[in-house]
């Protein structure tokens, strides 16, 4: 989350990608850093070692969530 | 300026702090306006002092502020300037509080005090049981700034503070250096402090770890053969030390340990020399145990280096004489790779405050 709200200090689009463990702390340092409505997408946890197989079915579940994060908003 | 909570008396005070998640879990002095007035005025410093934020909830730690934190650790107004630079160490920088808050290491600031604030401030104790139960301002001075670093950084259990277990060091953690009982210079002087200077040094660890060695004073290997125990001890291969490298580790040695050195001739230096050198381990070992931490050594064999340098072994003399010795291996990551930070503490500023008793207050 910290460097997802980084690169948007620094004007690059950014989505941070979230495990639901750390979906809470995710928020937090998102209130606490005044940017809490910064664009991010949940992962299943754990993600870290769970293997290049398993990495690809997640990355396949997600892949279009965060591509919509990146897609502007359409004026209502 | 802090926020005021109402109760109609302090049992229900105290409910309410527990209920805000204000506590670490005990029970607290109740901070009322008269106890904080009194802990800030001991401070000798501006109630409004602004000391630096603290993250990662990027809180305002002001004196008045930490002197809640005080206040509710059960801390005497004495103890105001090792606490006022215990979190002035943890602010610093290099200290890299926030990520440290935040990480799923069990990690707590050691808080390490040398020279006379261990008596003015104190007594902090330094000898049997140091770090256990028992030393009131080793007990309240650790909690005021785990205190501090959950109310003024924010830092809860789960949500912001992701430590999977933490330790129990994380209530307090805090002792002297035993400089009276230690053949070596205070570890503040190596450090580049005059020895009359009163330091805190602050470095994020793990639980101590027991080593323990049974001296030897007709085994000529006796000094070589402790310092393996100890370099297994900092740099083992469970440790971040082995495996993320580049960080720093705390050696407690007991009285007794430290003259095994001195009869062998060796300074506080060249202990941390030898150390330095006996963690150096086999690149292959960490391919076994590493995973992918490993990855930055493909395609080389030899060694690494568990440190970076001598320097990164804090070594100090506390506790009782005997078998055990005590180290503590470190997190070793963010921007500064877990690094100890030294603050002068200031007590020219100190008030004395009349001691006035707990109905008056």
């Amino acid at each position: 989350m910290r460097d997802g709200i980084n690169l948007a200090l620094l004007g690059i689009p950014a989505v941070a990608l979230i495990t639901e463990e750390f979906w809470p702390q995710g928020d937090f340092v998102a209130q606490s850093l005044g940017m809490p409505d910064i664009p991010r997408v949940q992962l299943p946890h754990p993600v870290a070692g769970t293997g290049e197989a398993r990495m690809g079915e997640i990355a396949e579940q997600v892949v279009d969530a965060i591509i919509k994060q990146f897609m502007p908003v359409k004026a209502s | 300026m802090s926020a005021l909570l109402e109760s109609v008396d302090e049992a229900q005070a105290l409910e309410q702090l527990h209920a805000l998640g204000c506590t670490d879990g005990l029970p607290v002095v109740i901070p009322t306006v008269a106890r904080v007035t009194r802990m800030v005025l001991a401070s000798g410093l501006d109630a409004d002092l602004l000391l630096g934020e603290m993250g990662p909830m990027m809180g305002s730690a002001t004196v008045q502020k930490v002197a809640v934190a005080a206040v509710m650790a059960g801390a005497l107004p004495d103890y105001m300037p090792v606490i006022i630079a215990a979190v002035k160490a943890v602010i610093a920088p290099q200290f890299d509080l926030t990520e440290m808050q935040a990480t799923t290491h069990c990690t707590a600031p050691l808080i390490i005090v040398n020279g006379p604030a261990r008596f003015d401030c104190g007594p902090v104790a330094s000898g049997f049981g140091a770090l256990g139960p028992g030393h009131r301002a080793n007990a309240s001075i650790g909690r005021a700034l785990r205190l501090a670093m959950m109310n003024i950084g924010g830092a809860r259990p789960g949500s912001s503070d992701m430590a999977l277990l933490g330790h129990p060091g994380k209530f307090t953690y805090c002792l002297a250096e035993d400089e009276e009982h230690s053949p070596f210079p205070p570890m503040h002087v190596g450090l580049g402090y005059a020895s009359s200077d009163s330091v805190v040094t602050v470095i994020g660890a793990e639980a101590p770890h027991s080593v323990l060695f049974s001296c030897d004073a007709d085994d000529p290997q006796e000094a070589e053969n402790f310092l393996a125990q100890l370099a297994v001890g900092i740099a083992n291969m469970a440790t971040n030390n082995a495996i993320l490298t580049g960080g720093a580790a705390v050696v407690v040695l007991n009285p007794e340990h430290a003259e095994v050195f001195a009869r062998a001739g060796l300074t506080r230096e060249a202990v941390r020399q030898r150390l330095w050198t006996l963690t150096h381990l086999p690149i292959a070992q960490l391919r076994q145990y590493g995973g992918a931490f490993a990855d930055r050594f493909a395609g080389r064999e030899g060694d690494y280096r568990a440190f970076n340098q001598p320097e990164d072994i804090l070594i100090l003399v506390a506790g009782g004489s005997g078998l055990y010795s005590m180290v503590m291996p470190s997190w070793c990551a963010g921007a500064h790779h877990n690094s100890a930070v030294s603050m002068a503490i200031d007590n020219n500023q100190f008030c004395e405050i009349p001691s006035v008793s707990v109905s008056e207050q």
